[in-house]
């Protein structure tokens, strides 16, 4: 038994704080928080591309965001539909979208792609399929010369160890006898190398473009033409502003998993529906289809392993698992749904890669995908309690 | 802020294994999740669990309610100016189903009114002003007949889940044949502490008086759950339960595993048609306050006068778990416990399921759980769902509220969908979660009342 004589607090005579529905309490993790999160990891990845590529990538993120800002703002004039928490979408959606260029790319081509993510991506389908792929594969299709892989333009340019963030990635010379970022190059003053894509290699490979040494296939791929597998790990090699450094996007999906906004299953089924494609799926080598590439053995070194570890880090792939399939609104609703959603995204990219023509593979399987997600989330609702089946 | 983030659906719950090494194991990780969906909240009850509970000395005037529901007639036992002992009937039940009420205290009746409840609107109560001696009435008066039945009835218990007094949940169950009792000590809802604290003070009587119901009601099973999470108390009651016939079934306790429907699918996999009751199924689920008061009535032959209730929340000032007398009001039973800053929000019972207070002179009646009163409101601008799916994931019973937030606008429904309402537990648990911060729960609530009020006249005719 207790006596209280004094209380500090006065009572309350507000209506409002008697009345209002269950709950009472929130569970605090609104659509703000989850933006806002998606937006710091997008920019760490977009940081460390920065250090990679110079700040022609800087002024490529800047403006991608810019636009969509701008762009966002126009729509919400014109369509009169001011909504809470536009803006930091049209933030990541710039960002996302800006992710996915080269540090080459002219900035019209990342002025106009975030112009098309925000009006036809957010506008047109509403978020249904991811708008800064929109954006990206629009982009693909006009401006082929300065995206494009193949063609004109074969070699693309990473900074040289010693020039990086503060170098020109104009002044990058080709390299002939390319060992390793690491590897010095005497003969060269240059601030950047010029090398082939990892993906690229990868696709000419599949495409039976790489002699093969001794009757050996895959030796000549992994010993000299695709570039020590360290550094795909830290995105030492060409390619988009966030595709290239797998580390980085691993630390980035982790702690969007830790903050439990982004489920596990879908990072992890992508890359391992993707790992089993590749280690199935036959590339034509010697007029002659190779299934099984991941058991090939070739003196003595596991090299279809090699092969298939090239698929996951060489580029896009990464980007694609942890930072653009997971988008909230364009994914399915369940984890189950997501395994589903994985799988596909996972399968359709090393299946474009091994027989398609178009480029940005990762990301058509995702648009494509995204398509699909009505019909994942209507035929994987949960069984109701109490109505049996 | 973070959100647990366990949504994975997990296996069959296991009940208490026979073999030492899987149950040991079982000590070690403790059990699995025992349903899908269900969410582990920050259950704020750090503090207010560990102190005992307190009686609250009666010290202003109390407006007992004179009945416990709408529907359940009483006629008044005193008049205006009478003194009356602690204990003594305020009010005689006039039918089967009713139940008298009791005295909290000795004292003067001044008046008698209505006062506000806040889950059932006005009643009729007496106003009683306490002198302060706490006289009581002797013991027992001696009934005619000695039966279980009757003593619940004349002394005043009342059930919450279902609420209905106690004596006529149990002739119902009886007459409806059940084979299974679950006491469901669950209180997986955040702040809430009044169970946790009976199981830890009152652990013998509350074995005793589970066997003592379940004789009467002519069960074949006695299921005690508890929350694994402590797992002293587990330990103490398995040891109380040795040679008894309950089973203590120690639980997972995401949140809504204290609702009747998903206790019964965890302990005995039978699921229940939506709408339906668990007593179909021949379960009867009686919560852990209504066993307490039961062992009030029982054991110590006294009438429930008291009930046991957590005051908490960021408001108070000091939380905890008080013994109050029925009819006093809430106002006055805050300001005995101490308020920091304004108040916001009062809300009686949790903080997911609860009812807001309504009035400001609500009192405390038989079936209060709680009062929790917060310093802020959560100000929520809702925006279109943005596909997370997480309400889908954590939904208890497996429902799509935001496509069933949809049917609010229509005028019409299928019946796919209407089984659909009709499963929803009221839960909150979709609310709660989503960051669109629509209100999914309240809207399928709405939709749901308003299409049965639909049906309703379509079935007469
Ligand atoms: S309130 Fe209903 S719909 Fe919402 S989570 Fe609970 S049971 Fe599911
Ligand atoms: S939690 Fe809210 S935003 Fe997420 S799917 Fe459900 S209704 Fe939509």
């Amino acid at each position: 038994m207790f006596d209280i004589a004094m209380t500090r607090g006065r009572w309350i005579v507000e209506e409002r704080s008697l009345t209002g529905a269950a709950p009472h309490r929130k569970g605090g993790s609104t659509h703000v928080h989850i933006v806002r999160t998606w937006i710091l990891v997008a920019s760490l990845v977009g940081l460390w591309g920065v250090v990679l590529f110079g700040v022609a990538a800087l002024k490529i993120l800047v403006m991608s965001v810019l636009c969509a800002v701008i762009a966002d703002m126009g729509m919400q004039i014109v369509t009169r539909r001011p909504g809470t928490g536009r803006l930091p979408r049209a933030v990541l959606t710039g960002l996302l979208f800006g992710l996915t260029l080269p540090a080459t790319a002219p900035l019209h081509v990342a002025i106009v792609g975030s112009l098309i993510a925000i009006i036809i991506g957010q506008g047109v389908f509403g978020g249904f399929l991811h708008s800064a792929l929109v954006g990206r594969v629009v982009v693909q299709a006009f401006f082929v010369n300065s995206l494009s892989l193949s063609g004109a333009l074969v070699t693309s340019p990473i900074l040289a160890p010693g020039y990086l963030l503060v170098g020109n990635l104009d002044h990058a010379e080709p390299v002939a006898d390319y060992q390793g970022w690491l590897t010095p190059q005497p003969s060269t003053t240059a601030e950047g190398y010029k090398i082939e894509r990892p993906v690229q290699t990868l696709r000419r490979f599949t495409q039976d473009r790489v002699p093969p040494d001794d009757g050996n296939f895959y030796e000549p791929l992994v010993r000299d033409e695709l570039p020590p597998w360290k550094d795909t790990i830290f995105g030492l090699v060409p390619g988009g502003i966030g595709e290239t450094c797998t580390l980085m996007l691993i630390i980035a999906g982790v702690f969007l998993i830790h903050r439990g906004y982004l489920r596990w299953q879908l990072p992890v089924t992508v890359l391992a529906s993707a790992a089993l494609a590749a280690s199935i799926m036959p590339v034509n080598l010697g007029a002659d289809y190779h299934w099984f590439p991941v058991l090939e053995v070739e003196q003595g070194r596991a090299v279809g392993l090699a092969y298939v570890f090239f698929h996951l880090t060489a580029g896009q792939l990464m980007l694609g698992a942890f930072l653009l399939a997971g988008d909230v609104v364009a994914s399915p609703m369940r984890a189950h749904g997501q395994l589903v959603f994985g799988a596909g995204i996972g399968v359709l990219t090393i299946f474009m890669r091994l027989y398609g023509t178009l480029e940005g593979e990762c990301y058509w399987a995702i648009l494509i995908m995204n398509a699909l997600v009505g019909t994942i989330n209507r035929r994987m609702k949960r069984p109701v309690l109490g109505l049996a089946g | 802020m973070g959100r647990g983030i366990q949504t994975q659906p997990c296996s069959q719950f296991l009940v208490p294994l026979q073999f030492p090494l899987m149950s040991s194991l079982f000590n070690l990780l403790g059990p699995r999740k025992a349903f899908d969906g269900g969410l582990f909240l920050p259950d704020h009850k750090s503090v207010t669990s560990r102190r005992a509970v307190e009686l609250l000395r009666v010290d202003g005037p109390l407006h007992v309610p004179l009945t416990v529901r709408q529907d359940l007639k009483t006629e008044p036992n005193v008049r205006v100016g009478d003194r009356v002992l602690k204990g003594e009937r305020l009010s005689n039940s006039t039918s089967h189903e009713s139940i008298a009420t009791h005295a909290p205290t000795s004292g003067k009746i001044v008046e008698l009114s209505r006062a506000w409840t806040t889950q059932d609107g006005y009643l009729p109560c007496a106003v009683l002003e306490p002198d302060g001696r706490e006289e009581a009435l002797p013991q027992h008066q001696g009934w005619e007949d000695e039966s279980l039945i009757v003593q619940l009835a004349e002394h005043g218990v009342m059930c919450s889940e279902p609420r209905a007094p106690l004596h006529s949940v149990i002739k119902e169950a009886v007459a409806a044949g059940v084979t299974d009792l679950i006491v469901n000590a669950m209180e997986t809802e955040p702040y809430l502490t009044a169970d946790l604290r009976m199981l830890v003070e009152e652990h013998g009587r509350i074995i005793d008086v589970t066997c003592e119901l379940a004789d009467a009601l002519g069960v074949s099973r006695a299921i005690l759950a508890l929350p694994f999470r402590h797992r002293r108390v587990v330990k103490r009651m398995e040891a109380e339960a040795h040679g008894r016939y309950v089973e203590i079934a120690a639980m997972a306790n995401p949140y809504p595993q204290c609702q009747p429907l998903v206790l019964v699918k965890a302990l005995l996999d039978c699921e229940i048609a939506p709408g339906g009751r668990v007593l179909d199924k021949g379960v009867i689920v009686l919560p852990l306050a209504a066993v307490v008061q039961a062992a009030e009535a029982l054991l110590d032959d006294r009438p429930i006068t008291h009930t046991v209730m957590t005051v908490a929340g960021d408001a108070v000032e000091r939380a905890g778990t008080y013994r109050v007398a029925i009819g006093t009001p809430m106002r006055h039973l805050a300001e005995r416990v101490g308020l920091v800053g304004r108040v916001a929000k009062a809300v009686c019972g949790g903080p997911l399921t609860g009812l807001a207070m309504g009035h400001e002179e609500a009192v405390v009646t038989a079936t209060t759980k709680a009062l929790l009163l917060f310093s802020e409101t959560e100000p929520s601008i809702p925006v279109p769902c943005i596909h997370c799916g997480w309400c889908v994931e954590d939904c208890p019973v497996g429902i799509d509220p935001p496509s069933l937030m949809q049917l609010e606008s229509k005028p019409n429904c299928t019946n796919l969908e209407m089984s659909h309402l009709k499963a929803c537990l009221d839960c909150g648990l979709c609310s709660y979660v989503c960051p669109a911060q629509l209100p999914l729960g309240e809207t399928i609530h709405r939709t749901r009342t308003r299409f049965e009020q639909q049906r309703e006249p379509a079935c007469l005719t």
